[in-house]
């Protein structure tokens, strides 16, 4: 520790701590603009010139180590002559524009100008222009001459995004931030380039000139989208959600969040959305009351439950509802005899319901991901399922974390990956028993008989046993299973494998989880296993056609695992009821439309991946007609006479669900009564490995009009090993119709040899493909 | 003493012939009285009338959509929303100025950095319901094109003074 004196005050801290860090501890603040806590330190605006005792000259306070018995003034009249100096040095070559400046009013630059500025510039020559440049839908840099270089935003990219997709260019007074490699940034944390810059340089696209920053309320919520839970600061004008900003909490998003959170907000907006209670009448769409919709339910649930039984009775919803949806949706189910409820509507393997000792969950806290020092991937699109988890993994491998990873494609993680086993969907299991056996072997360990049979059938390959070693290395191991693995037909067997690798080397192991409320989801027990009675999971009330369905925020065709067998169930069934907050595929099938509100207009709680409740407020008015589903929910159970109804609030609800805040009692990611199968399932031909594309995963997003014109968002093609393409006789380019059960799709398929062969890479989750059938499987490609 | 002073002005009805003096002095002086609207008194150039919105002798309307005369604006008379034109400047598509809340403070001529918002020398202007004083960015443009020649004038006569 080591003692040092900032004006005048006293503060012991630890060596090799900056002065501006010391300084921020005692509450003492030292203008900056290119220092960030969570970047490097560049050093290269000098605004935070302080003075040192001894020190012939000002020093920056951001790249000064303190020393002992070091003595600071940040006030002095040295100090601030120096960072007056600077900064109308800085203001030389901005622009004097802050009045249409979308920085204005929260702007570093123009903040510290009142400060340290002069009233008059003595400068009157001409300025330097730099040209604006395009680089996205997201991120808008029209006015560049704004730019004081402080390359935040370039040491962003390095560090936390993990590509250098901006740079500066040329020298003194020509240099200038600018698109590297490509023309455009498309890092999906591209965002927070915006937060970063002090000045008006990079601003966001979407909000551009729509209103200004003292005109908004804050306000707090959550995200609905990831399983990271990001906190998030609505804001809101005249009822309506002007933009999303971070807030900054250490444990989860620190101070980022992912442009799928930061910019979805266009989708709530969004001229599909649903604002009052529509039922279909011969063959017409009839707005109508709330009291006459609601009805008109009640009476139709009632009919089928009394003429069918209960059991016909199919209910579905998506884990991005909030807690008390769920619990509500499986409350009204149950109320009326059904069990069929499930919101895993993306799973395909069932077989692990009720072998689980607790809800699926990270197996760890958000925050240890850095400290991991081994982690096995399996089955993940890590960078675009879980942006900011991503980040934290990556910024575990900068301290040396080793990344071990299995899966069926080779996206570019943007990290060091030590050993990677690309293999087709079928293979998966096979690879994970052989690093179990490796595994077994160095630690010498008998295994459990659940797995033995299968891990007796392998024999190690060498990256397999590679891993296995980088694994036994480590001191904190973290198994982690992304969306893929979840959605994998065989996903209870890779949890056993991963389980058993997990015990071995006595690592964390977990699942990244799908969604904003996965885990939520089976807390509120909106699963068909509850209690003594088992009703049917997600797939098999789609098989088994039911006559009524109750849709909870579900758009079929995008959601679920299979969209054709879903589409066929919903146009079999006598009834359909369609909870939205959208208009959307629905008013094909569907008998009733209940306009819900997203979550900006309603309160609830979401359960993150790492298991932390949180709830939140509305933040605008519900639009028009539209009602929180909570509210709905609650209205409808009244009107079929269920018991127990009668809630005043959301929170009620919540207290009801959870009994507390701590729900860690009900999490587990162990499974017991599984045995592992060494059979993989017969495939012949081409099999499927879908991603759902990250800005494809919900309603709200697929509806956020600047991020569907990202890269990422671009129309799917099919992707496949160029040996693959040749057998097939088709040129990469070509359109290829892709044919799976009686349904087909027209894409374009490319030639791409990171994936293993055997296999088409079609993502799921989008109009164009809404036709075909499950995500796994066998797929036909021809010419179309 | 007092008393005696005293009892010779009550009985001498000074005070009274003391107040009918002044009465009679600006009975015989020269009337100060206006007769609007025939006669008019003179107004300075910095008299704070009807609002105005000007334009560039190119016909660009100046505002760029700031907002800062709806910050500062202390009655809370402005209402503005702003959008990106299709040739990527700043524009409002909402500029109101509800006549009814306005105090005339000039805080909002104050306040513009491009002297769009100003306050005339029109006083007589009126509304025959409470809606006609709630003046829209075409009401304001129009006033503004109607007498920017005078409002040009009183801007280079009060440029010395900023």
């Amino acid at each position: 520790m080591i003692n040092i004196e900032i004006d005048g005050k006293h503060i012991n801290v630890e060596n090799g701590c900056s002065v501006i860090d010391a300084a921020d501890r005692l509450g003492i603040y030292i203008p900056h603009f290119c220092y960030h806590k969570k970047l490097s330190i560049a050093a290269n605006c000098r605004m935070c010139l302080v003075q040192i005792e001894k020190a012939p000259k000002p020093l920056p306070a951001c790249a000064t180590p303190v020393a002992e018995g070091m003595k600071v003034f940040t006030a002095s009249e040295q100090a601030v002559k120096a960072q007056k100096g600077v900064m109308e040095f800085l203001l030389i070559n901005h622009p004097l524009d802050c009045p249409i400046c979308d920085q204005g009013g929260e702007c570093e630059l123009q903040d510290l100008a009142v400060g340290y500025g002069s009233s008059a510039s003595r400068y009157h020559e001409e300025k330097r222009v730099v040209l604006h440049k395009d680089i996205g839908p997201l991120v808008a840099a029209e006015e560049m001459s704004r730019c004081i270089n402080c390359t935040r935003c370039v040491r962003f990219g390095i560090e936390i995004g993990g590509a250098m997709e901006l740079g500066q260019a040329f020298r003194g007074e020509h240099a200038e931030i600018m698109a590297f490699v490509s023309d455009t940034v498309d890092s999906e944390l591209s965002g927070n380039m915006i937060d970063l810059c002090p000045v008006g340089a990079l601003t966001s696209k979407p909000f551009r000139y729509s209103a200004r920053t003292w005109e908004l309320s804050r306000r707090k919520s959550i995200s609905p989208h990831d399983s990271l839970g990001s906190n998030l600061a609505v804001q809101v004008k005249n009822n309506r959600v002007m933009r999303v900003l971070p807030i900054e909490n250490e444990e989860i998003n620190e101070c980022w969040l992912s442009d799928k959170d930061r910019f979805s907000y266009e989708g709530l907006n969004s001229a599909e959305r649903l604002t009052k209670p529509m039922i279909k009448q011969g063959g017409k769409w009839l707005e109508v009351e709330w009291q006459v919709a609601l009805e008109y339910v009640a009476n139709g649930l009632r009919q089928i439950t009394h003429e069918s039984g209960a059991e016909n009775i199919g209910v579905l919803a998506t884990p991005h509802s909030t807690l008390e949806e769920l619990y509500l949706l499986q409350k009204l189910a149950r109320g009326l005899g059904s069990h069929n409820v499930d919101f895993r509507l993306r799973q395909s393997d069932f077989s692990a319901d009720s072998k689980q000792t607790g809800a699926p969950w990270l197996g760890m806290a958000v925050a240890d991901i850095s400290l991991v020092d081994r982690f096995l991937l399996v089955g993940s699109f890590l960078r675009k399922d879980h942006p900011l988890l991503a980040s934290r993994v990556r910024q575990a491998t900068k301290k040396g974390a080793q990344i071990n990873l299995i899966h069926a494609t080779d996206d570019d993680l943007l990290m060091p990956i030590v050993n990677k086993e690309i293999v087709p969907p079928t293979e998966m299991t096979t690879v994970l028993a052989q690093v179990l056996k490796a595994l077994s072997t160095i630690k010498q360990a008998t295994l459990d008989t659940s797995v033995q049979q299968i891990v007796q059938s392998v024999t190690p390959s060498a990256i397999a046993q590679a891993m296995a070693d980088s694994l036994a290395s480590g001191e904190r191991v973290a198994i982690l299973l992304g969306n893929f693995a979840q959605q994998h037909p065989q996903a209870s067997q890779l949890q056993l494998l991963a389980q058993h690798i997990a015990t071995l080397c006595g690592a964390k192991f977990g699942f990244f989880g799908e969604a904003a409320n996965s885990v939520g989801g089976y807390l509120a027990q909106a699963v068909p296993f509850v209690g003594a009675e088992h009703g049917m999971n997600a797939s098999t009330m789609l098989t088994a056609q039911r006559k009524a369905y109750i849709l909870l925020n579900v758009e079929v065709e995008l959601d679920m695992q299979d969209p054709q067998q879903a589409l066929a169930a919903m146009g079999a069934a006598d009834m359909v009821v369609a909870l939205s907050a959208y208009k959307h595929h629905a008013t094909e099938y569907a008998d009733v439309l209940l306009p819900i509100t997203p979550f900006t207009e309603t309160s609830g709680t979401f359960i993150s991946s790492e298991g932390r409740v949180q709830s939140f407020k509305g933040t605008v008015q519900p639009l028009g007609d539209a009602r929180p589903a909570w509210k709905v929910l609650r209205v409808l159970g009244n009107m079929l006479n269920i018991p127990g109804f009668d809630y005043n609030n959301s929170e009620a609800v919540r207290d009801e669900v959870l009994g507390g805040t701590d729900v860690s009692a009900k999490l587990g990611n162990a499974l017991h009564g599984v045995t592992a199968q060494t059979a993989t399932w017969n495939t012949t031909g081409l099999q499927r490995v879908s991603d759902v594309p990250i800005y494809a995963t919900d309603a709200i997003v697929r509806r956020a009009a600047s991020l569907q014109k990202t890269r990422d968002a671009a129309t799917p093609r099919a992707l496949i090993h160029s040996v693959e393409l040749e057998k097939l006789n088709l040129q990469s380019g070509e359109m290829v119709k892709l044919t799976q059960g009686h349904g087909s799709a027209r894409l374009s398929i490319i030639a791409d040899d990171s994936l293993p062969r055997g296999v088409v890479r079609v993502a799921a989750g989008h109009t164009i493909t809404a036709e075909l059938g499950a995500m796994f499987g066998t797929i036909r490609v021809e010419r179309a | 003493m007092e008393k005696i002073t005293n009892f010779f002005k009550t009985f001498l009805l000074l005070e009274l012939v003391k107040g009918m003096a002044l009465t009679g002095r600006h009975f015989f002086a020269r009337k100060i009285t206006v007769q609007f609207p025939e006669e008019k008194t003179p107004q300075g150039f910095r008299f704070r009338g009807l609002h105005a919105l000007r334009r560039y002798a190119n016909d660009e309307e100046r505002c760029i959509g700031c907002k800062l005369c709806e910050a500062v604006c202390p009655a809370m008379a402005i209402h503005i929303e702003t959008e990106e034109r299709a040739d990527g400047t700043r524009r409002t598509t909402r500029y109101d100025i509800d006549l009814v809340k306005c105090i005339f403070c000039g805080l909002c001529e104050e306040a513009c950095p491009v002297d769009a918002i100003v306050e005339t020398r029109i006083l007589e202007y009126h509304g025959e319901k409470r809606g006609d004083l709630y003046y829209t960015k075409p009401m304001l443009l129009a006033v503004g094109e109607k007498y920017e020649e005078q409002i040009a004038k009183d801007r280079a006569s009060d440029a010395k003074y900023r």
